[in-house]
């Protein structure tokens, strides 16, 4: 379920920034690597919460910088919503 | 038969100023670029017209994100653009019946401003323009599902204050602090009032000519009065754009900077697109118009007026109520609006938000409402109307008529956070090679967003090499 949830956060990750799934690898850094700016963030954020049905929290936002954090707070989330298998 | 001109790597369709933008990267790194605009000038609403001597500015007015590392800057610069660009201070001035505040090119010179008008919110006005200028991208995320009414009222209590920093984002967002998104309202903070006023040389319409030349300049081809009326789909791929019923243009990448409506219903054919996006399609509102009166004059209304500075009118302090009049009914006596006095001195232009409504009701009505928003600015400036030596205006028709823009919507989609999209509005899921693009595709707007989303469009063109080079 990890490796399926990464491929789908790489997957959007790719269609709004434009670089290529094989270029986005876990230590990959949004601002740095892919030059996410703060329109970008939103999309992905929104594309995230709807791909996952989660609701990502304002407090976690921050802290995301990477790729496997994005996936980690992600797989974080789908575990603590009630009454769904992650 | 098709011979080898007709074919390119790329089409646009509209030369606005995110097609226009899209187009210079795309032939500067060697793609074959056709642009294609209706109207016979490029610019979309960033164009100028004369008329009996004077020159107007069509809509937009005078753009922002120029500082070092704004999105114009970087554009401008990357593409060697050669333009005089002038900075007009302060670049705003909001005046209300109690207040006169200025949005000076220095924030800092803006927070005291505000700070010595309003000294109980002093420390919250000093936060509130700290987190607009400091914040880094992923802090945005978190205005994501907020409204700007939201935002303000995590900062301040006075309701004046929300009121004057609202009646500006209504102005360039067309909505009031309740329904337009807090990212959306940040960014015209950041982009347009707290890093506005620039003006390129002697009108818009530069700014546009200059990307024109740019583009033709690195091998672009610009076709104007030229109407696209088919985008061609073969087997889930573009194959190429119908200009009339004749003339079929090859291409493996088209690039549609109209809006989505368009470009579904006239120009794919809706068999092409699925339900669920239809569905999304159908449920979206387009911002609000707008209503321009250009006014030639031969007097200088210096100091009330000054050269290049956007003045806002604030007749009360209910925005909501200022919106809702509008969008329901029409301009009237209780709306606000904003008044220039063109760089050149020469010319004023007065905005105020308008409903689409239809032709008809303009057509009827635009002379006489003109004549009423002339009486209203001269309670401001006195004796206006013995020193107008040319007068007009632009309606919503008037906007759509010259842009094709559904409903005339003077910013894309209304900016609420319902409509706050993920990417799905910049591509038609499993039609390769076309990209949506321009201000109904994602929530930015005014010249900077539509200049980003070109230069963004052309950047996932080239990244993603999706082109038949």
């Amino acid at each position: 379920m990890t490796d399926n949830v990464e491929k789908e956060i790489v997957a959007i990750i790719s269609d709004v920034s434009g670089f290529e799934p094989e270029d986005i690898k876990p230590g990959t850094n949004f601002f740095q690597d892919l030059e996410i700016d703060s329109i970008k963030a939103i999309e992905i954020t929104v594309a995230i919460e709807k791909k996952f049905k989660i609701s990502v929290r304002d407090e976690d936002v921050p802290n995301i910088t990477t790729v496997k954090e994005a996936v980690e707070l992600v797989n974080k989330l789908i575990a603590e919503k009630p009454n769904v298998k992650a | 038969m098709l011979k080898p001109k007709d074919t390119y790597d790329a089409v646009i369709i509209g030369a606005g100023i995110s097609g226009l933008v899209c187009g210079c990267y795309l032939a500067k790194a060697g793609m074959k670029v056709l642009i294609v605009e209706q109207h016979y000038k490029p610019g979309g609403y960033c164009t100028s017209f004369k008329r009996q001597g004077f020159t107007f500015d069509a809509a937009a007015h005078s753009f922002g994100g120029y500082r070092e590392n704004g999105t114009m800057f970087r554009i401008i610069n990357d593409l060697g653009l050669n333009l005089r660009i002038e900075r007009y201070d302060p670049s705003d001035v909001i005046v209300t019946s109690d207040y006169r505040i200025s949005l000076w090119n220095d924030p800092n010179r803006t927070v005291e401003e505000l700070q010595s008008a309003f000294p109980h919110e002093s420390k919250k006005i000093r936060d509130f323009f700290y987190f607009l200028s400091n914040s880094e991208p992923f802090d945005f995320v978190v205005l994501r599902k907020k409204t700007f009414r939201e935002l303000l009222d995590q900062y301040f209590t006075d309701e004046n204050l929300r009121s004057i920093l609202s009646f500006p984002v209504l102005g360039n967002g067309g909505l009031p602090p309740s329904l337009i998104s807090a990212f959306t309202a940040a960014k015209i903070y950041i982009e347009f009032l707290l890093d506005g006023g620039y003006y390129p040389g002697e009108s818009m319409q530069s700014l546009s000519d200059s990307l024109a030349r740019k583009f033709k300049e690195y091998g672009g081809e610009l076709r104007l009065s030229c109407p696209v009326t088919k985008i061609r789909v073969k087997e889930n791929v573009i194959e190429g754009v119908f200009l009339d019923k004749s003339t079929f243009i090859l291409t493996r990448n088209v690039v549609s900077c109209c809006d989505t409506r368009q470009t579904v219903f006239d120009l794919l054919g809706q068999r092409l697109v699925r339900e669920e996006f239809m569905r999304k399609l159908e449920t979206m509102q387009p911002s609000l118009s707008v209503f321009v009166a250009y006014l030639g004059i031969d007097h200088s209304f210096e100091p009330l007026l000054r050269p290049g500075v956007n003045v806002w009118i604030m007749p009360h302090y209910n925005i909501e109520e200022m919106y809702l009049t509008l969008r329901d009914k029409s301009i009237n006596e209780t709306m606000g609006y904003m008044i220039r006095l063109s760089p050149n001195g020469k010319s004023l232009q007065a905005f105020v938000n308008a409903p689409f409504k239809n032709k008809e009701y303009w057509i009827e009505n635009k002379y006489p409402l003109l004549e009423d928003f002339i009486r209203r600015i001269e309670s401001v400036i006195p004796n206006l109307s013995q020193h107008i030596v040319y007068k007009d205006a632009s309606t919503p028709y008037t906007m759509y008529r010259y842009t094709l823009n559904y409903k005339g919507a003077a910013y894309g989609w209304a900016s609420i956070p319902s409509q706050l999209f993920a990417p799905e509005f910049k591509f038609i899921d499993g039609i390769g090679g076309l990209f949506l693009c321009g201000h109904w595709t994602a929530q930015t707007q005014g010249i900077p967003g539509a200049a980003y989303l070109g230069s963004e469009t052309a950047k996932l063109i080239l990244r993603k090499g999706k082109y038949g080079l």
